[in-house]
């Protein structure tokens, strides 16, 4: 009795611990229902007449839904390449060794390693002197930089575990080099490929410097486009607030969601999640 | 030799696929299959990547800048990297990166260990309890701080009434105070990391053999005893990956710090990615903003290698 009392006490004090934790977020999605009156209080509001105003006023009248269009754009454009480009690489560097391969393998450990704000500068003199400053081409060229390298780590750790006995049974079987690849390895990395595939989604999706650097008014993503609202005037919180939740909302339906492939990306594939 | 059949049997397989007229165009089609698999991220990385770098380089060497007239790129040698040795603000940015950088991989670590055993123990609760631990983390670092900048804000900030009224520090405003602000800004980030090292630690300790707790149990070792002699000691490759990725990340912390406090008051939040944004964005001073970057990179590359020889020697 007094174990089950123990247990029942802890779920009390962790649920409490969480929801304190998490309030920070739960304050600003209530920010994103609130009218000005209730917004600027000097004493918290908890109860008040919710209001979709700020999201009237952000997407409709301010133009954000351009911007979402534009995180879309580009987080779906940047995952795709590095999948395409970085998946063959992965699998390849599994099932073959040499000097090269491993000093290119470190080589996308140390890009993984290099900060945006270094690579940020050469690629924006390169792209205004290209004319692509501004564009989308910009932008998601900046985010292949740390996608690629993420990727080919990623499903590495996944193709290890695959075993080389089954790609040569497929080749004895009379597949060629790529069908083997195709028809049996990949088949059996799709856990892998939908846990990469997220992370590099949510990873271009949050993408802020590059974003802020590299596109014009009218390529800005969500990330860019939200501090335009603190201005020197005054700052439209109801709206940052709404912005901000629509920004954060598919994110966190995916920690939900699909919440085993999020902590296999986040502790790199090294740990298995569960 | 030949009496053991595991050897026979052994050597009779391998020398098997060594038929002299096949392997050779095998071995060939092989190579050239490698290189369809790795030309496509080869070419794209030695564009996005490897030829900025090296741009950079170049750059950092020279006088160059988009917006100022006359810097066309002139050859200037080392200056920019002697001018890095005079540069009192950018010596005050690398102190501010590594107060900020101690101060919050450490309250992440010790936070992250005792919550992260906390997590261990729960039973139907972890599922869901590790979703919303991975909130903070995989949300947009600059909405981060932007949620940060209001609730801390002096008038209206929830998280202001709740300091005033407790009597703590920041009750008026903690982000118009240069000491405050920077201690907001460390405790922000541990708001954002510390569920990292927690679900980093949940997940070492279910990887753990449970003989050696039983054993110490029996023979009557406490629970401080145990978690100093068993636990950490087992936990130390888990923590030194988690430490070592977060302080490589913390040194390039940059979306929450702009909109957190833009650096300020004065320049008590100026941490060096910043500061580098301001040299090459802001004052366009654009090729030493390169040597800057590059001695940064130089400088996280080093801490990688030299933190993951000393922390976990067996794992290289």
């Amino acid at each position: 009795m007094s174990r089950r009392w123990k247990r029942i006490l802890i779920g009390v004090v962790a649920t409490l611990v969480i929801v304190l934790y998490i309030s920070p977020l739960v304050w600003l999605v209530l920010a994103s229902f609130k009218n000005r009156v209730d917004l600027f209080t000097p004493t918290p509001t908890f109860i008040f007449s919710p209001t979709l105003d700020n999201y009237v006023q952000a997407f409709v009248t301010k133009g954000f839904t351009r911007n979402l269009v534009n995180s879309l754009i580009v987080s779906v454009f940047a995952s795709a390449i590095a999948l395409v480009v970085g998946v063959p690489s992965a699998y390849s560097l599994t099932r073959r060794s040499g000097k090269l391969l491993s000093a290119y393998l470190l080589g996308l450990l140390a890009a993984r390693l290099l900060p945006a704000m270094v690579l940020v500068l050469p690629l924006f003199i390169l792209a205004t002197r290209l004319g692509l400053s501004g564009t989308y081409v910009a932008v998601v060229a900046a985010h292949l930089t740390f996608a690629i390298p993420f990727t080919v780590w990623m499903m590495r750790g996944f193709f290890m575990g695959v075993p080389k006995s089954l790609d040569e049974a497929a080749r004895i079987d009379g597949c060629s080099e790529f069908q083997a690849f195709f028809k049996v390895v990949l088949p059996l990395t799709k856990n892998g490929l939908v846990a990469t595939a997220i992370f590099l989604v949510i990873n271009s999706w949050n993408e802020f410097l590059f974003g802020l650097i590299l596109t014009s008014r009218d390529t800005a993503t969500m990330p860019v486009a939200l501090p335009t609202l603190l201005t020197p005037i005054g700052t439209f919180w109801g709206q940052i607030a709404a912005v901000a939740t629509v920004t954060v909302l598919p994110v966190a339906v995916f920690a939900f969601v699909v919440q085993k492939h999020i902590v296999a990306g986040m502790t790199g594939g090294a740990i298995a999640g569960e | 030799m030949g009496t053991d059949p595991r050897t026979e049997l052994g050597s009779a397989s391998a020398a098997l696929p060594r038929t002299p007229g096949q392997a050779t165009p095998r071995k060939k089609r092989r190579d050239w299959a490698g290189l369809v698999y790795q030309a496509p991220s080869l070419i794209v990385l030695g564009c996005v990547v490897l030829f900025p770098l090296v741009y950079s380089v170049d750059l950092s060497f020279r006088s160059y800048s988009l917006v100022i007239p006359g810097r066309t790129g002139q050859y200037i040698g080392l200056e920019n990297y002697q001018r890095m040795f005079r540069d009192a603000d950018f010596g005050q940015a690398l102190l501010t990166t590594l107060v900020f950088i101690v101060f919050a991989v450490s309250l992440e670590t010790v936070l992250g260990v005792a919550a992260g055993m906390l997590l261990d123990r729960l039973r139907r609760m972890k599922r869901l309890v590790t979703s919303i631990l991975l909130l903070p983390m995989i949300i947009a670092p600059l909405v981060v701080g932007l949620v940060f900048n209001f609730a801390l804000n002096a008038q209206f900030g929830y998280l202001t009434w709740v300091l005033h009224a407790l009597g703590l520090p920041g009750g008026d405003g903690a982000l118009n105070y240069g000491p405050t602000a920077l201690l907001a800004l460390i405790l922000v980030d541990v708001w954002e990391w510390a569920p990292f090292m927690t679900l980093m630690v949940a997940a070492g300790l279910s990887a753990l053999p449970k003989e050696p707790f039983e054993a110490a149990s029996v023979d009557g070792a406490g629970p401080w005893q145990t978690f100093r002699m068993l636990t950490l000691p087992m936990l130390r490759p888990v923590l030194a990956v988690a430490i070592l990725f977060r302080a490589t990340e913390a040194i390039r912390e940059f979306d929450k710090v702009y909109v957190l406090t833009g650096g300020g008051p004065g320049s008590w939040t100026t941490v060096n990615d910043l500061y580098q944004y301001r040299v090459s964005f802001a004052e366009w001073d654009m090729s030493y903003g390169a040597a800057l970057g590059l001695v940064t990179f130089a400088a996280v590359l080093f801490l990688a290698i030299s933190a993951f020889r000393m922390l976990a020697p067996k794992e290289l």
